[in-house]
């Protein structure tokens, strides 16, 4: 990977995690290899197991006891919004208080399961407000909020020594706006709440102002999944991480959903990862793609090259896996044998036992990510073509 | 569902529970003994029994009995206790009960301000020394018996710590009755009074005998509201929420007592509306050993008087009370879970 760090706003060099079960170390993620664009939808596809949410928990490191990350590089590049300069931050190495100001505020993520995310004993307004009110300056929030309070009171009134008065008031936070001070605990939390409101009614949330009082309970799947996404995107994030956000949700919820992330990108720019094992929704919302198998990186390309021109086998192997509407057959054509058990996991090529391609050289080296044509990586020792 | 339909809902139904409460105590009574026992002594000419029988209703059929019970229930003659010298029930419950309930409040205080943070202690540091410490200090608690475990704290603390001329806490008693002669209660509860009167010295009195009583009788609910506590914080810990508060950048401090807490309460809750009643019955022993005059020992001594009355009137005002614990749970649920109002 040559490009500078404009371009690139996430990149993931060489990750391993294990997990410590009774059974053995399972070792989960073996040398991934990632970059994600600045703007780009990138799908992290995969089979069940082979480390995609692992991937991306340990890139907030959310991964919980018995996981642990080992080693490698996890490097989010942050654009100053003034300077434009880019500063690197390197997240494996930041104290627990600086990976605060990572989660939510930089990298948000959305997860797979509506019903059990939201917390069920807040409102979502509450859970969304938080977010905010952790992260965002809301000095400028709390003043227009004030000065929009005094507006709509002056439109009621009559009186013109009130108006006088009122005009006077709204001069005054006018001048105020130009240094505003701390906001005061109450004043914030109005603030917040409002652009929860705001984030709800984005996420294309009907009477968002209601919803924003309401339990997670009290609204159906579809809107929960929305709901977090609104609670993801409150900060705009640098980097939005779905993981398997649509998996839970049926398919013309699910096809709501992708647009509106796309929609939401234009919007707001953030870079998006979709995790997912579902090639149609690759096809549909990602300009690149990332395959992994059994805790490793195999292929990374644009998404047309993917589908036209895979060079892994495993990837080869997938997609011919996926049944097409034209063709007719008695049996779709599998990959043979199955995912390795990461506890032992095989030498060399992780892929090497079910790979029709492979050599010698494949059970005791592991090949490496490389750009074998441009725009194309790949790690295979015999990839095709 | 209204908060309102809720509460009245709950009310309604208490009140159903109360009276089958006082409906069995009543046939259970009628069955057992034979009540005109405690109206005649030794003295009492055989030929006077059909009369003072017949005084009392004593002779009606059992529905009329019942009726009769009831309707006097509920013009607030709840009988009259005859290993009391006949004062009236009712007199007396409102004489004992305020001894009970500050020794139930002191032990629940004990319980909960202990028991919560102990209980979050050992879920969020699990299987370090702390965590280990606890859960001794619970299994402890829920396995030693009250009777033994008031002895042996009575033993150390006050008879040990005596004999060795060392200073030590009081042995029983609400006060020290013979500095404080002439202590006059309005309300009944010590503690209030004297700050009423503007008594210091009988306030600390007071919390001083308080100590090891409460401690004794709270120290099972303690136990308890620990081990809830951690098993239901255990849980939620692992639940998805906790991972989406994290990952929204929050602090581990903020985690556990916001998004955590609330949720792991909800089970916790329940244990300490079903425990405050039983502080209540567990308050018989505690108070036989620490000669508190409160209910608890009243009613051990109205049973070995088979003091019918009196024992029908200290069932009724448990069941009361264990009725009342549970509807306030019910009510802290609801602003616990909003899941629950609605449900």
């Amino acid at each position: 990977m040559t490009e500078s760090r404009e371009d690139i706003v996430l990149e993931v060099h060489d990750l391993f995690t294990n997990f410590y079960t009774f059974e053995g170390t399972v070792r989960a993620l073996d040398g991934v290899e990632l970059f994600l664009r600045r703007g780009d939808t990138m799908g992290l596809v995969g089979e069940t197991g082979c480390g995609k949410s692992v991937t991306a928990r340990s890139i907030l490191r959310l991964v919980e006891p018995p996981g642990k990350i080992e080693s490698g590089k996890i490097i989010y590049n942050e654009i100053d919004k003034q300077t434009g300069e880019v500063k690197p931050i390197d997240i494996l190495s930041l104290s627990e208080e600086e990976l605060l100001d990572l989660r939510g505020e930089k990298i948000a993520i959305v997860f797979q399961d509506p019903a059990t995310y939201p917390n069920p004993v807040f409102r979502i307004g509450d859970q969304i407000a938080e977010v905010v009110l952790l992260h965002q300056d809301l000095r400028y929030d709390v003043i227009d909020m004030k000065i929009e309070k005094l507006e709509k009171s002056l439109q009621g009134e009559s009186d013109p020594d009130k108006q006088v008065h009122i005009k006077e008031k709204i001069e005054y936070y006018r001048e105020l706006r130009k240094d505003p001070p701390e906001p005061d605990k109450k004043d914030a939390k109005a603030a917040a709440f409002r652009r929860a409101v705001n984030m709800l009614n984005l996420v294309r949330m009907p009477s968002p102002e209601s919803i924003a009082m309401q339990y997670p309970h009290e609204l159906s799947g579809g809107m929960r999944q929305r709901a977090l996404i609104a609670m993801a995107l409150a900060c705009d994030p640098g980097v939005l991480i779905c993981d398997e956000a649509t998996t839970a949700l049926d398919v013309t919820v699910q096809a709501q959903v992708l647009k509106l992330l796309n929609h939401l990108k234009k919007e707001i720019g953030t870079s998006i990862i979709i995790i997912t094992h579902d090639m149609g929704v690759v096809a549909e919302t990602c300009n690149w793609v990332t395959v992994m198998y059994a805790g490793t990186t195999v292929e990374s390309c644009a998404t047309k090259n993917l589908f036209t021109r895979p060079l892994h086998p495993y990837t080869d192997g997938l997609l011919t896996a996926v049944p097409k509407l034209h063709e007719n057959k008695e049996r779709l054509p599998q990959i043979l044998g199955s995912v390795p058990n990461l506890i032992t996991p095989p030498s060399g090529c992780r892929f090497h036992p079910r790979c029709a391609y492979a050599t010698e050289q494949c059970k005791s080296v592991k090949p490496k990510l490389t750009e074998l044509e441009p725009e194309h990586w790949v790690a295979c020792h015999n990839p095709l073509n | 569902m209204k908060l309102r339909d809720f509460i009245l809902r709950r009310v309604l139904l208490a009140i159903t529970v109360v009276f089958g409460v006082l409906t069995i105590t009543w046939i259970l009574a009628f069955i057992v003994g034979d009540p005109v026992t405690m109206y005649i002594n030794e003295n009492t000419p055989a030929e006077a029994i059909p009369a003072i029988r017949a005084a009392h209703g004593f002779d009606e059929p059992w529905p009329v009995q019942y009726f009769l019970y009831l309707s006097n229930l509920f013009q607030g003659n709840w009988g009259v206790s005859g290993s009391s010298s006949n004062m009236p029930v009712l007199e007396i419950l409102a004489l004992k009960f305020p001894a009970t309930i500050e020794l139930a409040i002191v032990a629940m205080i004990f319980a909960i301000i202990l028991g919560i943070p102990l209980g979050i202690i050992s879920a969020t540091r699990k299987d370090q020394k702390i965590d280990h410490f606890t859960r001794i200090f619970s299994l402890a608690g829920v396995s030693m018996p009250i009777f033994w475990f008031a002895f042996m704290l009575k033993y150390v603390l006050y008879y040990y710590l005596a004999v060795n001329n060392l200073p030590h806490l009081p042995g029983g008693e609400r006060y020290d009755t013979s500095t404080y002669l002439d202590f006059e209660f309005i309300t009944g509860f010590l503690l209030l009074d004297s700050l009423i009167q503007g008594n210091i010295p009988i306030f600390l009195d007071g919390l001083v005998h308080l100590i090891m009583p409460g401690f004794a009788l709270g120290y099972l609910t303690l136990a308890i509201i620990t081990r809830m506590m951690r098993s239901s914080m255990l849980e939620v810990l692992k639940e998805d929420y906790i991972t989406l508060a994290r990952s929204k950048g929050l602090r581990e401090k903020v985690v556990i007592y916001r998004h955590a807490l609330r949720n792991a309460m909800i089970p916790t809750v329940t244990v300490i509306g079903l425990a405050f009643g039983g502080l209540i019955t567990g308050a018989v022993l505690t108070e036989t050993i620490f000669n508190w005059p409160g209910l608890g020992r009243w009613a051990v001594r109205s049973i070995l008087f088979a003091d019918l009355a009196a024992i029908n009137g200290f069932t009724l005002l448990v069941a009361i009370i264990f009725v009342t614990a549970n509807l306030i749970v019910d009510l802290i649920y609801g602003v616990l879970d909003p899941r629950i109002r609605f449900g």
